[in-house]
């Protein structure tokens, strides 16, 4: 019973708690929010363009970079250690962007897939270290800054990596179908028709492909702020939780959501990843159609 | 989620899009730089390594199981070659035992009839020399049947006998024994 009303009371204040949070009432009351945008720790030297979300890529970059030297350094044909997990991450996101590639594709593209992935996971679960975004400096104008933020709650970063996405797609798809082709799976009419039917095919197609282009062009946006949107709410719904009670239990509020954030970390890096995947499938699988 | 972006729509809209969301050339161009400087770095020390390894490691996969489909072929080879060689040997060793048998009662039945040629030789001899015997035998008691039969009749009749008497007289002595 006692368990039963706890989760109906958690439900209930669940929502009230995230709207409070969303509308800065929380953070009026007591808290700070975290604000929208990334700031420079450096501002007024020459160092301004580093961002405190960048300090974060930074850190995760090193982390996988060095991993990574740990885990080649030794190569072996029966693996150990570290190798042993490396080859267990490398081969299971090939095998998974493999499914959804197809076997020519994904040797060309894991590269891509799997830095991705991994970066993005990582900063994700970098962005969740208590100090992250809470530790920092308040100025004369009580305004605070960050000395950390969580990478991808950082727009330029997301939308950089959807940016060289876009790109990298369009370089792989001119390659892999053709200029010809690319353009034909976006306006060419699909199905045979003949007179009366076929003008107006032509010209519905060609309207729809306008839309693709559309659409096409939106992908990045979309990604980026997808990302953006899911890793920034979830920072700024645990600053909110850990103002509600009195500061040494800051902690106890929030950690339910850690919880949480540690699932939506993981989902959002496969979201973003396996979006990119399915884009890239589903132009250059008009080759395999034709 | 949905209040956030409502908050983050209006401010957008009071104060501007890129401003609102913090979005300048500086951070942009830094954190794409470091992006694809990241992806450049893990293609060339993570990806490439782990992938021509697990490469290697499939090929050598391969290699084995090649090896030993070829290895189990020719285990099965052996052996049907090895129970080639049993049964060949087997019909061998059973043509030989017949031959030996065959040869061994070829040699009995030949050393049969030499012994019985020889025995028949060994009674014929015998026979011969049996019959020799008789006939000395015979011809001494002729003779002394003769010298009796001279000796009796010169003794009866008190006569002396000439050669002619006495060898008359052995003639008929005997031809009455004979008849």
């Amino acid at each position: 019973m006692a368990q039963l009303l706890s989760v109906r009371t958690f439900s209930f204040l669940l929502p009230v708690v995230i709207l409070m949070i969303g509308s800065g009432e929380v953070s009026a009351a007591g808290g700070h929010q975290l604000p929208l945008y990334p700031e420079s720790p450096f501002e007024g030297t020459a160092f301004s363009w580093i961002s405190n979300s960048m300090l974060m890529v930074w850190l995760a970059a090193i982390i996988i970079i060095l991993f990574c030297r740990v885990a080649t350094k030794k190569m072996a044909l029966v693996p150990t250690g570290f190798q042993n997990f490396a080859e267990w991450l490398v081969e299971s996101l090939y095998d998974f962007f493999g499914n959804i590639l197809g076997e020519h594709l994904v040797k060309r593209t894991f590269w891509f897939f799997g830095a991705t992935f991994m970066l993005i996971l990582l900063v994700n679960y970098l962005g969740l270290i208590p100090g992250v975004g809470t530790m920092g400096t308040t100025d004369a104008h009580g305004h605070f800054k960050g000395l950390l933020r969580g990478g991808n709650a950082d727009l330029n970063m997301t939308a950089a990596m959807s940016i060289t996405f876009f790109l990298l797609w369009l370089y792989w798809s001119f390659t892999e179908i053709g200029v010809k082709n690319f353009f034909a799976h976006i306006f060419a009419p699909q199905g045979t028709f003949t007179g009366f039917m076929k003008v107006c095919m032509i010209v519905m197609f060609f309207l729809v492909g306008i839309l693709e282009i559309v659409s096409i062009f939106i992908r990045p946006v979309a990604l980026s702020f997808r990302l953006f949107g899911n890793i920034y709410g979830g920072e700024q719904t645990l600053e909110g939780l850990m103002a509600l009670v009195p500061q040494y239990f800051a902690f106890l509020p929030a950690l339910p959501f850690y919880f949480m954030e540690l699932l939506v970390g993981l989902v959002q890096a496969l979201v973003f990843t396996l979006l990119c995947a399915v884009f890239l499938k589903l132009m250059c699988s008009h080759s395999e159609e034709h | 989620m949905i209040s956030i972006l409502a908050v983050a729509g209006t401010e957008a809209a009071q104060e501007g899009f890129f401003e609102t969301f913090g979005v300048n050339w500086p951070f942009f161009i830094a954190q794409l730089v470091n992006f694809i400087i990241v992806l450049v770095v893990l293609k060339k020390f993570a990806f490439t390594p782990i992938q021509e390894i697990l490469e290697q490691r499939r090929k050598r996969i391969a290699e084995g199981e090649d090896k030993l489909k070829r290895i189990e072929q020719q285990l099965t080879d052996s052996e049907q070659r090895t129970q080639e060689a049993i049964d060949k040997a087997n019909a061998d060793a059973a043509r030989l035992i017949n031959e030996a048998k065959e040869s061994a009662a070829s040699l009995t039945e030949k050393k049969a009839q030499e012994a019985i040629a020889s025995a028949q030789v060994i009674l014929a001899k015998a026979e011969e020399a049996a019959k020799a015997e008789r006939k000395t035998m015979t011809a001494e008691l002729k003779k002394e049947f003769g010298r009796l039969v001279t000796a009796t009749t010169a003794t009866v009749t008190g006569k002396v006998l000439n050669d002619d008497d006495q060898k008359r007289i052995n003639e008929e002595a005997l031809s009455s024994v004979e008849g």
